[in-house]
């Protein structure tokens, strides 16, 4: 019977690339922000906390910043099923309660946010509401962490299924995406601390509490990040060979740079080689996914058969979303004239 | 059969349906109440109604909570879930509608930045420029539905896509109007039904009886729309598909039936208690009209899965994820071939890949009392007859080796005493429960398939002549395969609906 064929990608392979590495960029920027500033805000010193202008500021922001975490968290994990659709979800399906249940995470940590945004000025409950969110997020991304790190190990994934198939494993190899996880956790905690600095940069001492952040936290980074690549064992070599080590060292220079000029307070130049860091990353976490599969798997074989219609369809509505999101947030920083007497 | 199968306890019915019918009363809720806020905004404004202001101030915090953070979440569990239950068909229809699920989240993006600036915006913003961010979510919402509902759609009726294989065949499939109609309607309709909750809360007043009656009217075009729209739905559906549900899928002729029920009852309790007495509506009153509300959205979810069967997208995909164009080489090579992921226990993993997309041996459409009390080869005769029993199962594409392979693990964990110690009787009624086990799941009186004509009336020898060449009869039924009491029994059953019993 002849019907058609969908072992295809409707768009080249460098467009379907740059798509995830854009919008997961764009996820990461605002993920790492909300979850970076929570644990600054937790651990953090700050007078009165719960009364401190950056703090409040801070704590009507996230639910804001995990709608956009959300929203831009779409993007990426469809183009990379479009992709590896194959590996991850055969590694979703082996974790899939623990995959499954990073929704009910997600829903509890958000209203727990939105519980502290609509908190009243010196109340300290939002401590608690955000430890629990943030116990929540760090499940969240450590089950992503493990999820994607054995996506790139077919090979684990079919012995683990084979332990069991009900979605009750978890990647075994725990040593390895442990230190990534780490990574990305205190990675985030940086950009937290940029946003904290800017949010608090005439405030003596949250811009002194943001900048120890920002300085150990990017230390922690670069050594977990450090060790995590000691882990990849046979993998090193292949890795120092290839193109993904200039994108790492580019990011780490521009991650140093971004470090200088928060502390000479020069935010536009320090967050604009923060927000360049972000992306090299993300490449360079592809590309070696890309090598860690190289033997199982290259997207480049897949057939490519552009719908080009509906793909211009697309960046037309991609356009028309940015631009409709701009002009709103011009017409809510218009203010208030004319707004009702409630 | 390219990935692993999730082995859960839970049916994956069950699983989906938790979190696809929570998200779709969400979702359409998300759009109909963008339209429905604006709108009495608009007339709010222009009345200069500050009570009416202040009332839709909270009904958009509550709008924003639920949708925002619950509708957006379980829209991305959908992602999640079927990606764990059905990896085929999610894979399938990502390679083919990928941009038009992109395109879906950039309304998406739109949609959930409008939301939250119209809720912080109340206070903040000029009644003209808090009224266009309104309008901006509605559009994006709908537009969002619009996008969305040609992937749904495609599913049921992928239309000329079957041929062609382009984007747009599958998507301007022949149920998009009607269902985008139907939807929209709904969304009306469950937005009146969220505001008429929230306004009941009042105490009775002027203030209270204006809000409810306009809600309870909104309602009611709602539901005007989604009605006459479902006739048209249902129109637009394939005489095959439609008479084959009549035919073999009693349940979605009766989930059609619900349906009908619960309208009219939302249609009269939104107009006598929304419009004729309005001013008391009592909190439990509009609870209860928004679950008809829900339960006859839930019917339309249900009727719509449901209809679709055997196929996860018709003529195109098996529910169990195997492809049509597939069916002759598994036929000849059958299905442990083809299964990437195995686990060294062959019978379990033919009967994951086969059965437990829609069976489990106990619980969710459990296959045990279907087959307790019986034997190995019976079961194994039903497995490669499944494209004729009732309720429209795939056809089992897998070897005779396979089917028997499948029957032993069956059989290992179901009932084996006798089905007369199982179920405590003899005579007549031991025949009935023989005829419903071993026949009637292919042959039902006055209803599918019904043989009665050819195996009433018959002589003890006929009958007997009958059951010995049963196995003989076509490809897809099986050997009478019972023990003389079964038999006798099942005759003495026959015999008596013979002789004016009921089956």
């Amino acid at each position: 019977m002849s019907l058609p064929d969908y072992n295809f990608l409707a768009a080249p392979l460098w467009l379907v690339t740059t798509l995830h590495v854009i919008t997961l960029t764009l996820h990461f920027a605002t993920m790492n922000f909300m979850v970076g500033s929570i644990i600054i805000i937790l651990f953090g010193r700050f007078e009165d906390k719960w009364n401190h202008p950056v703090v409040r500021k801070l704590l009507k922001l996230f639910p804001a910043a995990m709608a956009a975490t959300v929203t831009l968290g779409v993007a990426p994990l469809l183009f990379v099923q479009l992709t590896y659709y194959q590996q991850v979800y055969s590694a979703a399906i082996v974790s899939g309660w623990f995959w499954l249940i990073i929704i009910v995470a997600a829903m509890i940590g958000y209203y727990l946010l939105y519980a502290g945004s609509f908190s009243r000025s010196g109340d300290s409950r939002p401590g608690v509401w955000l430890t629990l969110a943030l116990i929540c997020f760090a499940y969240i991304s450590f089950v992503y962490t493990s999820v994607f790190s054995l996506a790139e190990r077919p090979e684990l994934t079919r012995a683990l299924y084979v332990s069991s198939q009900s979605g009750v494993v978890v990647n075994s190899d725990v040593g390895h995406y442990l230190f990534r996880w780490l990574h990305m956790i205190l990675g985030a905690m940086t950009v937290g601390a940029f946003f904290v600095g800017v949010l608090g940069r005439d405030d003596e001492q949250t811009y002194r509490t943001a900048r120890g952040y920002f300085l150990y936290g990017m230390v922690a980074t670069m050594i977990f990040g450090l060790v995590y690549m000691f882990t990849m064992g046979e993998y090193i070599l292949p890795l120092m060979r290839s193109a993904a080590i200039w994108i790492l060292t580019l990011a780490v220079i521009l991650s140093l740079g971004a470090l200088h000029f928060f502390f000479k307070k020069k935010f536009i130049l320090s967050g604009l080689m923060l927000f360049i860091s972000l992306p090299a990353m993300v490449l360079s976490r592809h590309l070696v996914r890309q090598l860690y599969l190289e033997q199982h798997f290259d997207p480049a074989d897949l057939a490519v058969r552009t719908q080009w219609s509906i793909l211009i369809v697309f960046l037309i509505c991609f356009v028309i979303a940015v631009g409709a999101v701009w002009y709103m947030l011009r017409l809510y920083g218009a203010g208030e004239k004319g707004a009702h007497t409630a | 059969m390219n990935y692993p199968f999730w082995d859960v306890d839970i049916g994956y019915g069950i699983l989906m349906a938790v979190i696809a019918v929570v998200h779709v009363f969400v979702s359409h809720f998300a759009i109909g109440g963008g339209l429905y806020l604006v709108v009495a905004e608009t007339l709010a404004r222009r009345n200069s109604d500050t009570l009416r202001l202040e009332f839709l101030q909270k009904l958009s915090k509550f709008f924003v909570l639920v949708t925002v953070v619950f509708g957006a979440l379980t829209g991305v569990g959908i992602w999640f879930v079927i990606g764990l239950l059905n990896p085929a068909a999610t894979e399938m229809l990502i390679h083919n509608f990928v941009w038009g699920w992109a395109t879906e989240w950039t309304f998406f993006v739109i949609e959930i930045a409008a939301a939250i600036l119209y809720l912080y915006g109340w206070r903040t913003m000029a009644a003209g420029h808090h009224l266009i961010i309104g309008w901006i979510y509605f559009i994006a919402a709908w537009m969002s539905l619009f996008v969305i509902n040609g992937i749904i759609t495609f599913m049921l009726t992928p239309g000329d896509w079957l041929q062609t294989g382009a984007f747009w065949d599958g998507f301007f499939n022949p149920t998009l109007w009607p269902s985008l109609v139907l939807r929209t309607g709904v969304c009306v309709m469950l937005a009146g039904l969220f505001a008429m909750v929230v306004a009941s809360r009042y105490d009775a007043s002027d203030f209270k009886a204006r809000v409810v009656r306009f809600n309870a009217a909104w309602a009611l075009v709602g539901l005007a729309i989604t009605v006459v729209s479902f006739l048209w739905y249902w129109r637009a559906i394939p005489v095959a598909i439609t008479a084959a549900a009549e035919e073999m899928m009693p349940s979605v002729i009766d989930s059609v039936t619900n349906s009908y029920w619960f309208a009219a009852a939302i249609g009269a309790m939104a107009a006598i208690f929304g419009l004729i007495f309005a001013r008391r509506q009592h909190l439990i009153i509009a609870i209860v009209t928004l679950a008809f509300g829900l339960g006859w959205f839930g019917y339309f979810e249900w009727f719509r899965e449901e209809i679709r069967k055997p196929f996860i997208v018709f003529g195109y995909m098996y529910g169990n994820g195997v492809e049509l164009s597939r069916a002759d080489v598994m036929a000849r090579e059958g299905y442990l071939g083809g299964i990437k992921f195995r686990t060294r226990n062959d019978s379990a993993d033919l009967f994951r890949r086969a059965c437990q997309s829609c069976h489990l041996i106990e619980g969710y459409r459990a296959l045990k009392p279907a087959y307790d009390g019986t034997d190995t080869a019976f079961i194994a005769g039903t497995i490669r007859g499944t494209g004729a029993i009732v309720g429209n199962m795939p056809p089992f594409l897998g070897t005779m080796e396979e089917a028997a392979m499948i029957a032993a693990h069956i059989y290992e964990r179901i009932d084996k005493r006798h089905l007369g110690e199982i179920y405590g009787v003899n005579g007549v009624e031991l025949g009935r429960i023989v005829y419903d086990i071993r026949c009637g799941k292919c042959h039902v009186f006055g209803g599918y398939n019904d043989k009665a004509e050819s195996i009433l009336g018959l002589s003890d020898q006929e009958y007997h002549d009958l059951l010995d060449m049963a196995g003989e009869l076509s490809e897809e039924m099986p050997a009478f395969t019972g023990d003389d009491r079964e038999r006798e029994a099942l005759i003495v059953y026959l015999k008596s609906l013979s002789e004016g019993g009921t089956p």
